[in-house]
């Protein structure tokens, strides 16, 4: 997460500046592929609009025009700056790429959010300035998911714990090791929609589900895993974190296994017990690691969405409703476009203001570890 | 800082025999095994469902080939990949292999792309300084993890007509652009994480060998770097192998995808229980497979890269 | 696959087909007789063609697989060679988008269609959805005009968003004839199934909600003396009325039957996409649809809901009453719980559902209660909320009673983008009225499809016990399902567009309420404000032309 600058690769021998005719023929060659970019994407936009009749077709053209662009922009930035070029293309692409396919969902998406737009409406999409905002202000269902999502994040932490533990175990010297890797690897392999009915609508039936079954003989008369608040907030974490679960212990086991031996039996000779051992010396090392690890599950969380509309829909009475499923439900069940586009909209800059405390937090709290 | 020694397992250490160690050891079967059946028993039951009729499903019974419980291939024959029906035409088993095959090609072409255009950008932000006019690295890091954020079904407008322009809609190349999309974050994170800790000084004695920083980074970090990659590769197989939303938007007749058909199983005629779990059994064998031959790399791949 | 290879591979006895040859040849010589050429004589074969493949593949013996549908479409091709010639449509295309339910509607489509396409020369390409998405993709499709789709299976609630925006395809003249378009159930025709006074539907379905319950139940002795023993009024018999079933249903809980708890009315507490709805207005209707008010969801006069009104209070607040009797985990039952979870596997004794559940009951492998199961129109009530009136009233003919008409079933719909092409245009009607035929209706609705009856032919029990199955059964399974749909004082879905997103946004609100977070009044008052809402963001003026035009208004 944190790096010193220190870790940054500069070259020990200073490669020289391109020569002036080359940057010169890199800038031109940039030009022209901007120059091309620009023209085919004026001329298609002018079809579009119907001012001109070029049988162009679709806009394909200007995509691949963007890609001309592209390899272009590489190319000349090469030419441009020599070595600094080189190290920008590394970059590039995946840069290009990401810009290309959100840029449009992105700036239509905003253009949604401050709209009205109903599918079934005959009148179409006309905008509305802050009135969706406004409605979600005073939406209760809004609230009452956004209540569940802290819930729903906070047990992640527990899920972290289970997995760190689990991943310690995997960590220690066992037999049949592949047969408990690939064993405790296989929930994230099921399909959510697999999962909602094979575990949450059979397994876990009231009636016939082995799980309902085996409560029934642990005392529990009415085993209803979705009918009571807290108890359907449970089943839906049970059943989310059994499948995301492998996912942190496979990223945190790989964590332990990077850890240098001879610091742990460096510990050992000291005479520390395991205990001690664990908390000086391994949980510290894997503090970035585990950082990434909760972010990238806190990430996937926020998304829960599948499991809670196939097994609850949200209920009883809301208490299992999360961000995304009635995001869902506004946008697809109800064709509500515009709202729904909002209601995500002001989920995204709640998440972004959320993680970049988290992140600033935790890069506070390494540094100040690493001080130590 | 020993990024590179690959094998850090445990040795039996010989200490005495002796009875903490004898409990500690059951304690650590005893939680591996419970986890271990917590793991497998639905999915046991998944396949085992497959292969039930209506009377085992509302009975809910667990042990094949006792009592009422003897077999039935009828979620199989469903999809005509029964004994008795495999050879026959079956308009359903045509669609099953056409979107097994669809989402073969996809799970497998956008993890590969997102791999080739991931670990170099991933390179780059653990090794150069980047700057984009305020943007330094960090922010770079966290504008790809930032594409993850927005709950995917908001995406269904803008993206239908995105794709509509584009002449994208049902093609697999549309298909593989948008997984390449939302595997790229996880890729790159999980890479960059695992750069970070390859020592730099192999890169400048390379560099100083001759190496360009593009010959550093292919001939020296990506070998060692592999299998991280590998690891990513497979973590963002799965995640597309399993994509709903927009398998069930941006596709119709050609480019159709398996995740779909499970869902069919279930709607205002109830629910197909065996057949259901028939899909969903085809649907994670492949993965299993890609689990037991790669596991190795899953672990020794992050292990490179996670601590510092 | 042909015929001959299905016979070989099944081991049929050569007689049917010998028989089929006879049929082929005398509808074929008919054929020439020119465009939908039903001569007396074809009919007379018509009625042994019906015989022949109810036999396909027998009542009882299994649900049908894909060289079933397969044969049933061949064996019903004859009026498609009437109105084709041979290869007529090489080189058409059609994408054909449906569901894939479970395997059915779009799989048995392909069967049915497959010979079809031999016969024509014309290739369908299928576009299957799961149920759940089918709405969102048809709305977001018209929306952004990704129509990518000749042909559509779509039910009668969606007609405003579809036919309502010029999207579909007028019927020609020759398919109304070709399957016989008079032969529908009165409720199914116009106004449903067009738009503007336009035919635009094949309608390949009908839907209503009608009564399940157990017969052994309320047969069983110990029940029967309990009840008397515990002063209630009346035989212990099937419920007629919503006070009834109320009554019957606490009166069960507590009690055994055949050594199980017994468990009396199954009520959806959960919601299903916005067809959770549909089983509020179940018990509703009965309360809010006055015989001389032909509106009972909204006013006509002005697009006011009607929801929040004591007629529609009572019937959340039975819901309410009730659900305390029902099993203990009903607050997360849908509708598909309760049907194919809950009552037919064997719990619980009452049940208003679509026809499937009775189509199930006894041909499918899903259900295990087998014969133990009659039917009735849905429950009535002493008394009658009129909303003009504002009073509740008890009308001289006795209990009121309204059938729920809900959803109206499936239709096959052609889209207006191939009427630029002629050829294409008759390929894909032909397909269409295939799909409809007479014939082939008759053996959908006997075997499990996911399609209920649909016309007035379909009402002969002859053919039904010539089919195999059992004469009761079946008898009282028509009579409700029939009795619904001719039923004088039937509610009938309002096609309005969106009608979805009010169903939808209603179930959220009844999941609060029936989860005691708020009194059925409030629930209901929440529900008519957001409906309000809906009606203004769609168009109010619009929205009420459409709502009195379903009401035929």
């Amino acid at each position: 997460m944190t790096q010193s600058a220190s870790s940054f690769l500069v070259p020990l021998v200073r490669p020289p500046m391109a020569p002036e005719a080359r940057r010169w023929a890199g800038r031109m060659v940039v030009l022209a592929a901007s120059v091309l970019l620009v023209a085919i994407a004026a001329a298609q936009a002018l079809e579009a609009s119907g001012t001109l009749a070029l049988g162009l077709g679709t806009w394909r053209l200007s995509l691949y025009a963007y890609l001309v662009w592209a390899v272009a922009l590489g190319v000349g930035q090469v030419m441009m700056r020599g070595e600094a070029g080189y190290k920008a293309l590394f970059l590039l692409p995946a840069l290009l790429f990401t810009v290309a396919l959100v840029i449009f969902p992105t700036i239509f998406g905003l253009y949604i959010a401050f709209s009205e737009w109903n599918l079934s409406s005959f009148e179409g999409q006309k905008f509305n300035g802050l009135d969706n905002l406004r409605t979600l202000i005073n939406d209760a269902y809004f609230w009452n998911a956004l209540r569940n999502m802290t819930f729903y994040v906070l047990s992640v932490f527990v899920q972290y714990a289970l997995a760190f533990g689990l991943a310690l175990l995997l960590n220690a010297d066992i037999r049949a090791r592949k047969f408990f890797r690939v064993a405790f690897l296989l929930p994230f392999m099921l399909s959510p929609v697999a999962v909602s009915w094979m575990i949450g609508k059979s397994l876990m039936e009231f009636r016939f589900g082995p799980l309902a079954a085996l409560m029934r003989h642990l005392g529990w008369d009415n085993p209803a895993f979705f009918a009571t608040p807290w108890i359907a907030r449970f089943s839906i974490i049970a059943l989310d974190a059994w499948v995301w679960i492998p996912f942190m212990i496979i990223m945190l086991l790989a964590g332990l296994q990077a850890i240098p031996k001879d610091i742990q039996e460096a510990a050992k000779v000291d005479g520390a017990s395991s205990w001690s051992t664990f908390w000086q010396i391994t949980f510290p090392l894997m503090l970035p690691v585990s950082v990434t690890t909760i972010i990238l599950r806190i990430i996937f969380q926020l998304k829960l969405a599948d499991i809670v509309i196939n097994t609850t829909s949200g209920g009883p009475g809301g208490a299992t409703d999360t961000i995304s499923s009635f995001i869902f439900r506004e946008y697809r069940d109800r064709s509500n476009v515009g709202y729904g586009t909002m209601v995500a909209e002001v989920y995204l800059v709640l998440i972004i203001v959320f993680m970049t405390l988290l992140l600033n937090a935790v890069g506070r709290f390494m540094r100040r570890e690493a001080a130590l | 800082m020993s990024g590179l020694g690959m094998d850090h397992s445990y040795q039996v250490s010989k200490q005495p025999w002796n009875w903490t160690r004898m409990s500690g050891r059951v304690l650590i079967y005893s939680a591996l095994l419970i986890w271990a059946f917590i793991c497998l028993f639905p999915i046991f039951w998944t396949v085992s469902t497959s292969f039930k009729t209506a009377v085992n499903v509302t009975q809910g019974d667990i042990i094949p080939f006792i009592g009422r419980f003897q077999g039935d291939w009828k979620g199989w024959r469903a999809l005509g990949l029964s004994p008795d029906t495999i050879f026959q035409i079956s308009t359903v088993r045509d669609e099953f292999l056409l979107r097994f095959a669809n989402s073969l090609i996809v799970s497998i072409g956008a993890p590969v792309l997102a791999v080739l255009i991931g670990a170099p950008a991933a390179y780059g932000l653990s090794r150069f300084q980047y700057k984009f006019g305020p943007w330094k690295n960090k922010d770079i890091s966290f504008f790809f993890l930032s594409q993850l954020l927005l709950p995917p079904v908001v995406l269904a407008m803008p993206f239908l007509v995105l794709y509509k322009e584009l002449a994208l809609l049902d093609s697999v190349i549309g298909l593989i652009l948008i997984y390449t999309l939302m595997v790229l974050p996880i890729v790159i994170w999980i890479m960059r994480d695992q750069f970070d800790t390859i020592p730099i000084e192999l890169e400048q004695a390379a560099m100083v060998d001759g190496c360009g920083v593009w010959g550093a980074f292919i001939r020296i970090v990506l070998p060692i770097a592999l299998p991280g990659m590998v690891a990513a590769f497979i973590l963002a197989v799965i995640l597309c192998w399993n994509e709903y939303f927009f398998a069930a938007l941006l596709t119709s007749t050609s480019a159709k995808t398996l995740p779909v058909m499970v869902a069919s199983q279930t709607g205002s005629q109830g629910i197909s229980w065996w057949t259901m779990a028939a899909l969903a059994t085809g649907a994670i064998a492949p993965l299993v497979v890609i689990g037991v031959f790669l596991e190795r790399y899953i672990v020794k791949g992050l292990t490179a890269g996670a601590v510092k | 696959m042909k015929t001959e290879q299905y016979n070989s591979i099944f081991g049929i006895k050569t007689d049917r087909r010998n028989l089929l040859k006879g049929a082929a040849g005398v509808a074929a010589l008919s054929a020439t007789t020119g465009l939908g050429g039903f001569s007396s004589s074809a009919l007379a074969d018509s009625k042994s063609l019906r015989a022949e493949i109810l036999k396909i593949p027998g009542v009882g013996k299994g649900s049908p697989t894909d060289a079933d549908w397969q044969k049933v479409g061949e064996m019903c091709l004859e009026a498609t060679k009437a109105s084709v010639k041979p290869g007529e449509f090489k080189g058409v295309e059609l994408s054909f988008m449906g569901l894939n339910n479970q395997n059915l509607h779009n799989m048995l489509f392909r069967g049915f269609l497959k010979p079809w396409e031999a016969y024509t020369g014309a290739k369908i390409n299928w576009i299957d959805l799961a149920q759940a998405d089918y709405n969102a993709r048809l709305q977001q499709s018209i929306a952004t005009k990704t129509v990518d789709f000749d042909i559509l299976e779509m039910g009668a609630p969606f007609e405003g968003d579809v036919c309502g925006k010029g999207l579909a395809s007028v019927m020609p003249d020759w398919v109304k004839k070709q399957i016989d378009i008079e032969d529908y159930s009165d409720y199914l025709k116009p106004p449903v199934g067009t738009w503007d006074g336009k035919q635009y539907r094949v309608t390949i379905d009908g839907d209503c909600h009608n009564f399940n319950y157990r017969t052994d139940y309320f047969s069983d002795a110990d029940l029967a003396k309990a009840w008397k023993a515990e002063g209630h009024q009346g035989e212990w018999a099937v419920p007629k009325t919503w006070q009834k079933v109320n009554e019957v249903t606490k009166f069960l809980k507590g009690k055994k039957i055949k050594g199980q708890d017994a468990i009396g009315y199954l009520d959806p507490a959960k919601g299903w996409g916005g067809f959770g709805f549909y089983f509020l207005e179940d018990r509703a209707t009965a309360y809010v649809k006055h015989p001389d008010n032909k509106a009972w969801l909204f006013d006509p006069e002005n697009m006011k809901p009607l929801v929040n009104n004591p007629g529609w209070v009572r019937a959340i607040q039975d819901v309410i009453d009730s659900l305390p009797s029902e099993p203990a985990d009903q607050l997360n039952a849908d509708p598909g719980t309760t049907a194919f979870q809950q009552f037919l596997a064997g719990t619980g004794s009452m049940l208003s559902w679509w026809g499937d559940v009775g189509q199930m009951a006894n041909t499918s492998d899903t259900s295990v209660i087998g014969n133990d199961v009659g039917f009735d129109i849905l429950p009535g009530s002493d008394e009658v909320y009129n909303y003009k009136t504002s009073k509740w009233e008890k009308l001289a003919s006795g209990p009121n009673y309204s059938p729920n008409c809900a959803y109206l079933g499936w239709g096959v719909y052609v889209m207006a983008r191939v009427d630029a092409d002629p050829k294409k245009q008759k390929a894909a009607w032909s397909a269409a009225a295939h799909l409809g035929g007479k014939d082939l209706s008759l053996w959908t609705v006997m075997y499990p499809s996911g399609f209920q009856v649909h016309r007035n032919s379909h009402a002969d029990i002859a053919e039904w016990t010539g089919a195999g199955y059992n004469k009761d059964y079946i008898t009282s399974y028509l009579k409700s399902q029939f009795g619904s749909y001719n039923h004088p004082n039937r509610a009938i879905e309002p096609r309005i567009p969106g009608i979805f997103q009010y169903y939808s946004v209603a179930e959220d609100e009844l999941a609060k309420v029936f989860a005691g977070k708020m009194t059925a009044q409030q629930g209901a008052d929440s529900i008519a404000a957001a409906w309000e809402k809906l009606t203004d963001q769609v168009g109010r003026e619009n929205q009420l032309k459409l709502y009195r035009a379903s009401l035929g208004m």
